[in-house]
């Protein structure tokens, strides 16, 4: 129950100055969809016309999901530096929550109150290109919940490290972009990468919106490799976050920006 | 009474970036806080105290030593501890400028478990007895700096610990809210039994509503007495001499050389000698002195010490070894 009560407080906090900020938010939205309109653009004007349909549709789900990394991995280190310049993270530090679950409760508020936003982008987008992709719930599910966990795991290695280093925001810059390259690549290039976090996921997901594949057409062992990453990344995540935090505490730098 | 938070043997040391060299930041720190208390933790800067105060918020590991919070060891079981207590360490900057009076006591209290149902009832007594309700869907930038600093005491009052720890409470404010404050921290010991430790440069607070005072410089404890007994203390040893007449060099010289603390002020026909005794019985010594040359006695009083000088002269006597010591 208190788990829910700090998971509520966050979404309601996140909420409340996305409103709030409306203009700053629709600024990031429409910035987003300005990107996807140059890469439509590029497809479009020097694109392989035989094989542009595919193309389109290729970069709606990437982008999409390059747009949720975003908001889940990256706006986490952005909020600690922000938080510690202002002096409110010494006081999540003082929770008898703990701050790792505090940072959880973070990243899922995100991806919840980021959703909404994320199913209009999807569908302004089709509608801007004239693409429908396959939007199949029950199969796009549990891909999602399996790949956000590994997701979350990537922001609390972001969330860990700017707890010691605070002043990463050129880091978070560069990561952009590093979320991109796992966004668009494609396992087949090199099969040690569905081991990454997100590429297996938006693989299935990809398979799913354009191919139409169902849930019962994907391979155990695709799961399997989704699950163990989701796992992997999230313990990963969580042992190099508490570390961070007890190093931080040990040379004084968690109230320090 | 019980002791609510032990420190015990504390120490802690920074290496610094550059050059390597250590500081000794705390060197084997220990004292109790009773439960229903109200200590002043004090210190010039550099002296520990931010150090101390983050250890016991359990933001900082100690090097060496322990510090307990209601029988909970902060460093095994940090998270049963911080229930315990709750700070205001940097006033306003300690809230979220974006959301109202009423969303920052809400979201606190939900990042500590607690549902807005629950917190419901004590968020709306809270805003009452600081005199925020009328304020309450307010954003916290468009408030004064006492009305933030105000809601930062609330908030960590809203977390209902048995310890709430103030970093210079009263820093920044206008003379009226910071006597509103002082009296919010007084109730809130009547009314709500809690603990409250205060860090402050401001003597007229620490005075007025602290019982006992911890003193730290340089690192370690030079005073950890009640602010009643200090006062009296004192108070016994500082004399004002009024003298129908100036010093000689040579009687002035005597003095310093007995006596280096001491002020001696020249006025039209007289001057006035103000001296600090390690003992009572060295007032004959100045007598002494005074006869010398026949300097003419007018009065001589027992000059009323306030907070900030006792504070001083034990900050000084620490420096020179001699007033601390004595004392």
């Amino acid at each position: 129950m208190r788990l829910l009560n700090l998971l509520n407080a966050n979404i309601r906090k996140h909420f409340i100055e996305m409103k709030r900020y409306l203009p700053n938010t629709m600024a990031f939205i429409i910035t987003f969809y300005i990107i996807f309109l140059a890469m439509f653009a590029g497809i479009k004007l020097i694109g392989d016309p035989s094989s542009q349909d595919a193309n389109i549709q290729y970069v709606i789900v990437n982008y999409i999901f390059w747009y949720l990394a975003m908001v889940v991995v990256n706006d986490i280190g952005w909020q600690i530096s922000n938080e510690a310049s202002q002096g409110t993270f010494e006081q999540l530090s003082m929770s008898p929550m703990g701050i790792w679950r505090i940072m959880t409760a973070r990243l899922i508020s995100s991806t919840i109150v980021n959703f909404l936003i994320i199913v209009a982008l999807l569908y302004i987008s089709m509608a801007t290109t004239g693409q429908w992709l396959n939007i199949d719930v029950i199969t796009l599910l549990p891909i999602l919940v399996l790949t956000l966990i590994s997701m979350f795991g990537l922001g609390l290695i972001i969330a860990g490290m700017t707890v010691v280093f605070k002043q990463i925001q050129a880091f978070l810059q560069i990561l952009q972009f590093i979320l991109a390259a796992l966004v668009f690549v494609q396992s087949n290039v090199l099969p040690f990468l569905v081991f990454f976090p997100i590429v297996k996921g938006v693989e299935l997901v990809r398979n799913v919106m354009i191919d139409g594949v169902s849930l019962s057409q994907i391979a155990v062992g695709d799961f399997l490799i989704l699950g163990f990453n989701a796992i992997f990344y999230f313990i990963v995540g969580l042992g190099i976050f508490i570390y961070c935090e007890r190093f931080a505490m040990r040379k004084g730098l968690l109230a320090h920006y | 009474m019980e002791a609510i938070i032990k420190v015990e043997g504390v120490k802690k040391a920074y290496k610094k970036r550059k050059s390597k060299e250590v500081i000794q930041a705390i060197n084997d720190v220990s004292f109790d806080v009773k439960r229903g208390e109200i200590l002043g933790l004090l210190g010039p800067n550099g002296a520990g105290k931010t150090t101390t105060i983050k250890m016991i918020c359990g933001l900082l590991t100690p090097d060496e030593g322990s510090i307990t919070i209601n029988g909970n060891d902060m460093k095994t079981q940090r998270l049963k501890a911080l229930k315990h207590i709750s700070a205001v360490l940097e006033g306003n900057r300690n809230l979220y400028w974006r959301l109202t009076v009423k969303e920052n006591l809400e979201y606190f209290a939900g990042n500590r478990g607690v549902s807005r149902k629950d917190a419901a009832f004590l968020i709306q007594d809270l805003l009452h007895k600081f005199n925020l309700k009328h304020k309450e869907n307010e954003l916290v930038n468009r408030l004064s700096r006492g009305m933030q600093q105000k809601l930062a005491i609330a908030i960590a009052m809203s977390a209902e610990t048995d310890v709430i720890l103030l970093d210079e409470p009263t820093l920044g404010l206008d003379v009226e809210t910071s006597y509103e404050v002082r009296s919010i921290l007084q109730s809130i010991v009547k009314e709500y039994n809690r603990t409250i430790i205060i860090s402050s440069h401001d003597m007229d607070v620490i005075q007025d509503i602290c019982e006992r005072t911890v003193i730290i410089n340089n690192g370690n404890i030079v005073i950890n007495d009640s602010v009643k007994n200090l006062l009296k203390l004192f108070e016994v040893r500082s004399y004002s001499i009024t003298l129908g007449g100036f010093l000689s060099n040579h009687q002035l010289s005597l003095i310093s050389h007995k006596f280096p603390h001491h002020t001696y002020k020249k006025e039209t026909f007289q001057s006035i000698l103000e001296i600090d005794l390690a003992k009572s019985e060295e007032i004959y010594q100045i007598i002494d002195i005074l006869k010398m040359d026949e300097t003419p006695v007018e009065a001589i009083d027992r000059r009323n010490v306030n907070f900030e000088q006792i504070f001083m002269k034990i900050i000084k006597g620490e420096k020179s070894n001699a007033f601390a010591q004595s004392s």
